[in-house]
């Protein structure tokens, strides 16, 4: 998958996760914040993320311990290449 | 008794509202007069605000109420309050709704706490507060303390936020608290009020991190504490790395035992030596692969009725934590039992399952921890669906019914839809036949 792919999948999951609170989404890009920006979206949100990310992939970039991200596009560059 | 206790007082910035500590003492005269008003009783406190429970811990204490810390909404009519003995409703408005049974005699300042994780009512352990304030030091620096500012990213009604609480009481820091936190309001009321204590999950650490990103550099944090759940070194070593100046330190505590031990080498686990030596005060021991505590600090009891108590007779409690001794330091390797640990709060895998049974479209399903590298674990659920449907058809119907029935922490976050579960895979589907 490339890294516009993997970001447009983290959209759609974070949508999802807002469209099921009755939330309205704004835009979601690479740019986009995670936690502490725009995106009213918690800890155990973004974790779902991270493991729904992880069955669809096929891949866990942090088995080997935790690594640093903040947007979108730097969440999707673990899961690319 | 417990009244005579000295407990200090402190101040809060509640939502962007400062209380001065002067305010706080008059709240807490006002509302002990009104608990004083007829014999003693025991008053639950339901609310997620900092300053209610700041004030009715100090009028509790003073009235010679017990206080019953409460975090689920529960009407006045629930049968709840007649199991746990509760005479008076108290809000987070600090406005008081009597209850028509019959007042205890016998009320003597506890603190009771709810426990997590437990279905139905759940079970309560009383405390003696002169205990809880045992693990809470005082000031080297009583002069430096007044500066202080203490963030807190506990529910205020929890054993852990409860700590915070008597932390600040007892040094004269100042509260800084969020209702209806999220790890990113936290993160903004840090950048605004740079607090410089702050005791957190492990989970919250990683969110508060990642939210700050670099702006966590103009947090003047000197002090970081972590518990609820075991802490690992990656975690440790990235908040050494975002907070240079800052004391780091790991502490283990439960409900029912109270506070145990507190880390501070920056490693995770604790030395092994301490199976041997025990440490301030706690006997520590491995047994069956699990921690055991024996405690000067555990709870009283649990209320009468909501179950036997956990401590056998030698005073020793199972913690449910399974350790492995390797080189110098003992490890936490999970849970004993099925609990899932969902950054620190503990859910039980059988209520999550009899919930979502509640629904037509749900045919059987099985709960269990989804591992991630954020809250250590979440909800994940297996799902036999009814004939014909499928999961991206009814898992709005699903969520909304477990946000409705379970509530924040504990609704599933991960939902699979499979054709049989698989009870040989784990066995777990035989809990509870």
């Amino acid at each position: 998958m490339s890294i516009e792919q993997v970001e447009s999948l983290i959209a759609e999951l974070v949508q999802r996760i807002l469209a099921e609170r009755g939330q309205q989404a704004g835009p979601v890009n690479s740019q986009t914040r995670l936690l502490g920006g725009e995106l009213d979206i918690d800890s155990l949100d973004l974790a779902a993320v991270v493991v729904e990310l992880e069955t669809r992939l096929g891949k866990d970039p942090f088995a080997g311990g935790f690594i640093e991200f903040r947007t979108v596009g730097e969440l999707a560059a673990l899961y690319v290449g | 008794m417990a009244a005579e206790l000295t407990i200090g007082t402190a101040g809060l910035l509640q939502d962007g509202v400062r209380l001065p500590a002067a305010a706080v003492q008059a709240l807490v005269a006002g509302l002990a007069q009104r608990l004083e008003q007829g014999a003693r009783q025991r008053v639950a406190l339901i609310s997620d605000r900092a300053d209610a429970a700041l004030v009715a811990l100090l009028a509790c204490q003073r009235a010679g109420c017990d206080l019953l810390l409460w975090r689920q909404a529960t009407p006045p009519d629930s049968p709840v309050w007649r199991e746990l003995g509760v005479s008076a409703l108290l809000d987070g408005e600090l406005g008081l709704v009597e209850l028509p049974l019959p007042r205890r005699a016998e009320a003597a300042g506890l603190v009771l706490l709810a426990t997590s994780g437990t279905t139905g009512t759940p079970k309560v352990a009383m405390h003696r507060l002169d205990r809880l304030l045992g693990r809470v030091r005082s000031p080297r620096d009583a002069a430096a303390a007044q500066h202080d500012r203490v963030l807190l990213t506990y529910h205020p009604c929890s054993f852990a936020g409860l700590q915070v609480l008597l932390t600040a009481l007892v040094s004269g820091a100042e509260l800084l608290a969020v209702s209806r936190s999220t790890v990113a309001s936290l993160a903004a009321a840090a950048l605004a009020h740079r607090p410089t204590l702050c005791s957190g999950t492990p989970t919250f650490w990683r969110g508060f991190m990642l939210a700050l990103g670099p702006q966590a550099a103009s947090v003047p944090l000197r002090h970081i504490t972590l518990g609820g759940e075991a802490v690992d070194q990656v975690t440790l070593d990235r908040l050494r790395q975002c907070f240079p100046a800052a004391g780091i330190v790991h502490i283990y505590a439960s409900t029912e035992a109270g506070a145990l031990y507190a880390v501070r080498d920056g490693r995770a686990g604790f030395p092994r030596a301490w199976l041997d030596d025990g440490i301030d005060g706690v006997s520590l021991r491995i047994r069956d692969g699990a921690l055991q505590v024996r405690s000067p600090r555990a709870m009283q009891a649990y209320v009468a009725g909501a179950g036997a108590s956990p401590i056998d007779a030698d005073g020793w409690l199972s913690t449910g934590d399974l350790v492995e001794a390797e080189g110098d330091r003992v490890l936490f390797r999970g849970r004993v039992d099925s609990v899932i640990n969902v950054g620190g709060a503990k859910v039980r895998p059988e209520e999550i399952e009899a919930a979502l049974l509640e629904l037509p479209q749900v045919a059987d399903v099985r709960a269990f921890a989804a591992r991630n590298p954020i809250t250590g674990e979440l909800v994940g659920v297996e799902l036999v669906l009814a004939e014909g449907l499928r999961l991206d058809d009814v898992r709005p119907i699903i969520v909304a019914h477990a946000r409705q029935r379970l509530g924040g922490y504990k609704v599933p976050r991960v939902l699979r839809q499979v054709t049989a579960l698989d009870a040989s895979a784990t066995g777990k589907k035989q809990r509870g036949g």
